[in-house]
């Protein structure tokens, strides 16, 4: 089982989300963010005053799948979350020891 | 088996057996709304004959003989009892009794209730404990409230409740009532407060069963204090589906409990669903079935009436205190009385009639909207005597009710109150808010049912108006005592809201934005406007008034719908600059698309949400700004609100495209079609020198050629300009209101392609000279002419204001910043300038730009408090200011602005 993260542009989400549905992702957790990476925000004057956008938003997908679906679901979120300019995000792996579904007890692929 | 196992087989088959009857009976009915009072009634008589044949059974033992009786307390005493509720009994002791004596064959009886299947609740008390309030336990004497003999010394259950529960009511009703509400409002706090859950406990929830009970407790603890203190007081009437809804929450109430096999109150989804597949309490719909948010309408409806009469008993209790002479003096002296109704601790009551003759002041409509405006403003109650003179009067009311400005003087004020959405619940529960807007009756109790909308279309409406009200003081704390993580924005967008001068618009649209969705329709903001149209044209609201309206409720997703794309790109700023096209607009719609998203649910909008709103706001209106150089009318492309103004006069279709030409769109969008012409008919009589004339007398002609129109009015009034551009002309209306000691709060000035300038000044009259003295208008206009055609020096106007004023200490410091824009305009430069908001300002500024030869293209003159915001577009001679221009231009702006003399 492998854990992903992807931190996306907020316009993205929709799309994004109904491409993974359709991949047969069951769950995912979404989280509203902030952040940048090198797209390094920018100043807006209103009324005289101005205001600092340093921090980005930004979306945060998360999900856990299996080994096999894995490199479908990254070229997923790729495919649709890219728009070619700086600050479209970036997507993390990483491996899951277990997962447990508490309602009843099912463990490891068929808890997700 | 012994004797005992054997009676109680034969006991719990009676029990089991009955339960079933009630079971299947109650499946078959369900869909009746009493199905479930009869069921609970039933089992109560059918634990009634299992007790009481448990009693014959059990009252030979010697223990038993006399001095105990069984008594049903609680739901039980009320002689209800659902499917899977305990059973709740006290055994009561005479005083000459121990617990001792009586312990094993109490124990006993439990113990065959139990095995019969029943839960038993006991409690053994003595007839003394009956007759005091344990600190703590509240909710004991409470349940004593409904009590009845089943079984035992009947003589002692009659000292119970002939003696001993009248003596202690009488004595400790007040702390009863003060307990029963504390115990409410901690209950009420648990659920938010609110009856609107996506899965609520039907119980517990506001408008639920336990909301029932304290209806009836604090109705009989009420008659107590009433007697206490030697009053009568007439039960008030209620709402006549008062039991209806109590009936079809008892069917819900035991549909849970048949359906879940215990005691487990809470109504979640799939219990929605099997509820409206069995169309359960809304009785015979002729073999159809019901929709799940159908179903779910019907029960917000039923539990709204329980919880409106729980509140109003609840309010109620400030009313009996004291019942001394001082507190009734005391209680007098508070009456506030106005024409036909009175305030008094907080509540609103209707006067009598002066004689039998006179007209009740209850059908005046004029009074009756005059006490809900009162409500908006003060945030009192609304009493249950005139609640109940309302409903009575209904008739009447609808049949006096004009329509006109009259009706929509009312509800502005109404709608402006910090209270409206308090005033609004009352009038929409009593069915005057649908007498004056009958399309909300499609949108009652209406149900959106998702996992995202908690509330119902009407209670959404309220919520967001309250939530409009609550932006300029933001609670620190929510109402769960966590730190308020809105805080902040709700500052910032409160003050978007103070600076609104018509925010009766934005309530207005906020209350008709939504009515829409009680229609089969697959756009719900276009039918809302279309329905709105209705209400406008019944209020007989003005062009301009109806127009900003219309376009608030047909755009009110628009900003949500930017929130999704990228809101720093462009594109995505042009799309909703072309929907919304005016800053007012823009503003609008901003605190109701904020507005709107808050009231969805109560965790809808986050400090994420509320941040990328607020920069896609002002991403907005930097491009507005930015863009209107840009955006140009051109007369001979075919244009709606071209059109719209050449309707008015079509003998004059061409010249008034021909004036329009050029003019920035903006004009267009901030102006009515009516004041539009009006500018076409000044710039009409101006003079046009000949062209031939030589330059002074060309000069001379272009200084006369001036129309000036006053609009006074208070606070704000407005003075237009229409004249031929030529230089120091904006400087000089600057400077003569300035002169005049008027606030310049905004401004606009265009020029069309023709050379006409068409300058707005908004103003604040600060020494009320025209106010008091309507005579000095024809002085003032012929003053400011006279300082446009150069007869007489402005400066000398200035003189002695600066002589005789003296300027006041402002109380925000606002720094001087002058910023130039190259890129915003392809041939003109912007220029912003931020600076303390004072007297003789804009002359200063105007002046500069005049002695750098730069003309003014346009200007978008505007204030937020203590801070002056101008926007200009410059060129000089047809060009863009270069870099050094432009920077010696800033070094002698910040000086002039140093250096104002006023």
């Amino acid at each position: 089982m492998q854990k992903i993260e992807a931190i996306i542009q907020p316009s993205k989400l929709d799309a994004v989300k109904d491409a993974l549905i359709e991949l047969g992702v069951q769950g995912m957790t979404i989280l509203e963010a902030r952040g940048h990476g090198r797209q390094k925000g920018h100043t807006e004057t209103y009324r005289g005053r101005e205001y600092s956008v340093d921090l980005l938003p930004k979306i945060k997908l998360e999900m856990v799948v299996t080994d096999e679906l894995l490199d479908s679901v990254i070229a997923a979120i790729c495919s649709t979350a890219r728009s070619g300019k700086i600050g479209d995000g970036k997507i993390f792996v990483s491996r899951i020891d277990n997962a447990i579904r508490i309602r009843n007890d099912e463990r490891g692929d068929l808890a997700i | 088996m012994t004797g005992t196992a054997s009676r109680s087989l034969s006991l719990r088959d009676f029990y089991q057996q009955g339960m079933e009857e009630i079971r299947a009976r109650f499946h078959s009915t369900q869909s009746a709304r009493s199905a479930g009072r009869e069921a609970i009634t039933a089992r109560a008589r059918l634990a009634d004959e299992l007790v009481t044949r448990l009693w014959r059974q059990y009252s030979v033992h010697e223990a038993l003989q006399s001095g105990v009786a069984i008594v049903a307390v609680g739901g039980y005493g009320r002689s209800t009892l659902y499917p899977c509720s305990d059973l709740d009994i006290l055994f009561l002791l005479d005083n000459n009794r121990t617990e001792s004596q009586v312990k094993d064959p109490i124990r006993r009886i439990t113990q065959e209730i139990w095995d019969c299947g029943l839960r038993a609740s006991p409690a053994t008390r003595l007839l003394s404990e009956c007759d005091s309030l344990i600190s703590g336990n509240a909710e004991f004497t409470l349940s004593l409230l409904d009590h009845r003999f089943l079984a035992g010394d009947r003589k002692l259950y009659d000292r119970l409740d002939q003696e001993t529960l009248p003596r202690l009511l009488q004595r400790e009703h007040r702390t009863l009532i003060s307990r029963l509400i504390e115990l409410t409002e901690d209950r009420h706090a648990k659920y938010a407060h609110t009856l609107f859950h996506l899965e609520p406990n039907i119980k517990d929830c506001p408008g639920g069963l336990r909301d029932l009970h304290v209806c009836q407790w604090l109705t009989t603890l009420y008659q107590i204090a009433a007697a206490a203190q030697k009053r009568s007081r007439t039960e008030p009437v209620g709402p006549a589906d008062f039991q209806q809804a109590a009936d079809f929450l008892a069917t819900v109430r035991c549909f849970l409990h048949y359906a879940h096999d215990r005691d487990d109150n809470t109504l979640y989804w799939s219990a929605q669903d099997s509820a409206a597949a069995a169309s359960l309490g809304l009785g015979d719909l002729g073999g159809r079935i019901a929709d799940s948010s159908v179903w779910m309408r019907a029960f917000f409806r039923n539990a709204r009436t329980i919880s409106r009469r729980a509140n109003q008993l609840l309010e109620e209790a400030p009313l009996l205190r004291g019942t001394s002479f001082v507190d009734q003096l005391r209680r007098k002296n508070k009456r506030i009385q106005a024409d036909g109704y009175y305030i008094q601790h907080d509540h609103v009551f209707f006067d009598q009639p002066a004689t039998p003759r006179s007209p009740d002041p209850v059908t005046d409509p004029d009074i009756v909207l005059h006490l809900f405006e009162a409500i908006a403003q003060h945030g009192c109650q609304i009493s249950s005597e005139a609640e109940d003179r309302l409903e009575s009067a209904l008739p009447h009311i609808a049949a006096n009710l004009e329509e006109g400005p009259a009706l929509w003087k009312h509800l502005r004020n109404i709608l402006n109150g910090p209270h409206a959405g308090r005033a609004l619940r009352a009038m929409h529960a009593l069915g005057i808010l649908e007498l004056i807007v009958p399309e909300f009756l499609g949108v009652d109790a209406l149900v959106i049912r998702d996992a995202y909308h908690r509330y119902t279309v009407d209670e959404h409406t309220f919520v967001l108006i309250d939530t409009l009200h609550a932006l300029p003081t933001p609670a620190v704390s929510t109402s769960t005592g966590r730190p308020n993580p809105l805080r902040e924005w709700q500052s910032r967008f409160g003050e978007l809201l103070k600076s609104q001068p018509h925010p009766e618009l934005l309530y207005l649209a906020a209350l008709m934005h939504d009515v829409g969705k009680g229609r089969e329709t697959p756009n719900h903001c276009t039918e809302s406007a279309r329905m709105a149209k209705d209400l406008f044209a019944r209020m007989d609201l003005d062009a301009y008034e109806a127009g900003i309206v219309n376009n608030l409720i047909v755009q009110h997703l628009a900003l949500s719908s930017a929130l999704r794309r990228d809101i720093f790109d462009s594109e995505t700023l042009r799309l909703v600059v072309e929907k919304i096209e005016t800053p007012e607009q823009l503003q609008l719609l901003t605190l109701l698309t904020f507005a709107d998203i808050a009231a969805v649910h109560p965790d809808a909008l986050t400090p994420w949400k509320a941040e990328n709103l607020w920069n896609l706001y002002v991403g907005a209106s930097n491009f507005m700004d930015r863009t209107v150089d840009e955006e140009r009318v051109q007369s001979r492309v075919h244009s709606e609100l071209i059109q719209r103004v050449t309707t008015l006069e079509p003998a004059s279709s061409q010249a008034i495209r021909d004036f329009l030409q050029g003019l920035p769109q903006r004009y267009l969008r901030t102006h009515t079609s009516e004041e539009i012409l009006q500018h076409f008919h000044m710039a009409s009589r101006l003079v046009r020198p000949d062209a031939k004339a030589s330059a002074d007398d060309l000069a001379a002609a272009v200084a006369k050629a001036v129309e000036l129109d006053l609009k006074q009015a208070i606070p704000v009034s407005e003075i237009t300009l229409v004249a031929l551009d030529r230089s120091r002309l904006f400087a000089t209306i600057a400077g003569g209101l300035s002169a005049w000691g008027m606030d310049i709060v905004n401004a606009e000035a265009f020029s069309n392609a023709n050379g006409v300038v068409v300058d707005n000044f908004s103003f604040i009259d600060r020494f009320r000279t025209l106010e008091l003295n309507p005579t000095e208008h024809k002085r003032f206009l012929k003053s400011l002419k006279d300082a446009l055609t150069g007869a007489v020096p402005v400066e000398s106007l200035l003189e002695s204001r600066a002589r005789g004023g003296r300027r006041r200490t402002p109380k925000v410091k606002v720094e001087t910043q002058v910023n130039f824009d190259q890129e915003a305009s392809s041939h003109s430069t912007l220029l912003q300038v931020i600076a303390q908001d004072v007297p003789g300002l804009l002359r200063s500024i105007s002046i500069s730009l005049a002695e750098h030869d730069c003309n003014i293209e346009v200007a978008l003159i505007d204030t937020e408090g203590e801070t002056a915001i101008d926007v200009f577009y410059i060129t000089r001679n047809g060009e863009k200011l270069d870099s050094a221009r432009a920077a010696q231009l800033r070094d002698d702006l910040i000086v002039a602005i140093a250096q104002n003399p006023l």
